[in-house]
């Protein structure tokens, strides 16, 4: 009997196609972002409102996934987003494979942000990187404030954390606070955001965020960084 | 939740590996799974044994070395474990801690039959 040593994340294949999206992705000048989180948290509301805010002036990308339908590109669609749906059949995660089969036919020439909206699951798309370069993850005040803890390997992999629904806390007993404190044990580095995407509070704070990160990206691609 | 599709990606990492070891048998895979990682053992024990079932790997034992979440106190260095999911620090009580351990998900080695 011998060993024989390995020494790999299973996730290396993922993980190898994820930074091929990723030069594409900087190829095309492209700021991305993969949003994470269960259904029902507000992302297509989110990207719906964000759209509204900025598709006249801003080429816009979403990569859509979902097990089955095409409801959350149709509603993407008709707020000025470009982009393609993949529906999983039953996978409960994109996974980069998944990326790169659609880069292939998605025009990324005028863009200059991709939303990739990840099926509903607050588990399995945390392990598998996309090609992005923002991994976010969106909570909304009717989940229980429990949630950063039972879900650890999300809030610590993201580095920004969206807390959705405020506009919902007068009808809630929802600590904040409490959440807050939690994903910062979790990811310490992370950024933290509080919005309504439905009354539009916080979303200036966060289309702003959006722009400043997509135009540095786009500065340091410039120079040769 | 996936460890069908896990276990298709480790017995890639498998299949490379055991390329170089013309014809030997496969007995172990030794792997660390994180207990933050989102992947179950028994889960992935049972979609191991539907996935190998009646192929080359069919009796290969896997050993799983389950790793839990550990982490250091960025204030007073303290390193632990947490045994249950408390957070914050348990010397000093401050929530300025880094996760070092538990997200794992690696194949570390392979024992075969010389």
């Amino acid at each position: 009997m011998s060993r024989v040593d390995i020494e790999r994340k299973i996730q290396d294949e993922n993980d190898r196609l994820a930074e091929e999206n990723r030069k594409v992705f900087t190829e095309a000048g492209v700021f991305v972002m993969n949003i994470i989180s269960s259904p029902g948290s507000g992302k297509t509301t989110l990207l719906e409102a964000t759209l509204d805010r900025l598709a006249e002036r801003v080429n816009i990308v979403v990569i859509e996934g979902d097990i089955s339908t095409e409801r959350d590109m149709d509603r993407v669609r008709a707020r000025g987003a470009s982009g393609v749906q993949i529906n999983t059949g039953g996978g409960c995660h994109l996974s980069s494979r998944m990326v790169a089969d659609v880069l292939e036919d998605l025009d990324l020439s005028d863009a200059e942000l991709v939303f990739i909206e990840n099926v509903g699951n607050l588990v399995c798309p945390s392990t598998y990187d996309l090609g992005e370069d923002v991994r976010m993850v969106l909570l909304s005040t009717t989940e229980g404030d429990d949630k950063p803890m039972k879900y650890p390997a999300i809030f610590h992999e993201a580095s920004l954390a969206v807390l959705n629904k405020i506009d919902l806390l007068p009808h809630l007993t929802y600590d904040m606070e409490k959440v807050e404190k939690e994903i910062r044990v979790l990811n310490p580095e992370g950024e933290i955001m509080r919005l309504s995407a439905l009354t539009g509070d916080g979303m200036d704070a966060w289309v702003d965020w959006i722009m400043e990160r997509a135009r540095a990206k786009k500065a340091s691609l410039a120079d040769g960084g | 939740m996936h460890e069908l599709s896990i276990c298709q990606s480790m017995l890639r990492i498998v299949d490379s590996a055991m390329e170089q070891q013309k014809g030997s048998k496969l007995r172990k895979i030794f792997l660390d799974v994180g207990r933050g990682s989102t992947i179950e053992p028994v889960l992935l024990k049972e979609a191991f044994a539907v996935i190998t079932d009646g192929g080359p790997y069919d009796g290969t034992e896997l050993v799983i070395n389950d790793i839990p979440i550990a982490g250091v106190c960025r204030d007073c260095e303290k390193e632990f474990v947490y045994e249950e999911l408390a957070f914050g620090c348990p010397n000093c009580g401050s929530t300025n801690i880094k996760i070092t351990a538990g997200l794992e998900l690696d194949v570390k080695a392979l024992e075969v039959d010389d």
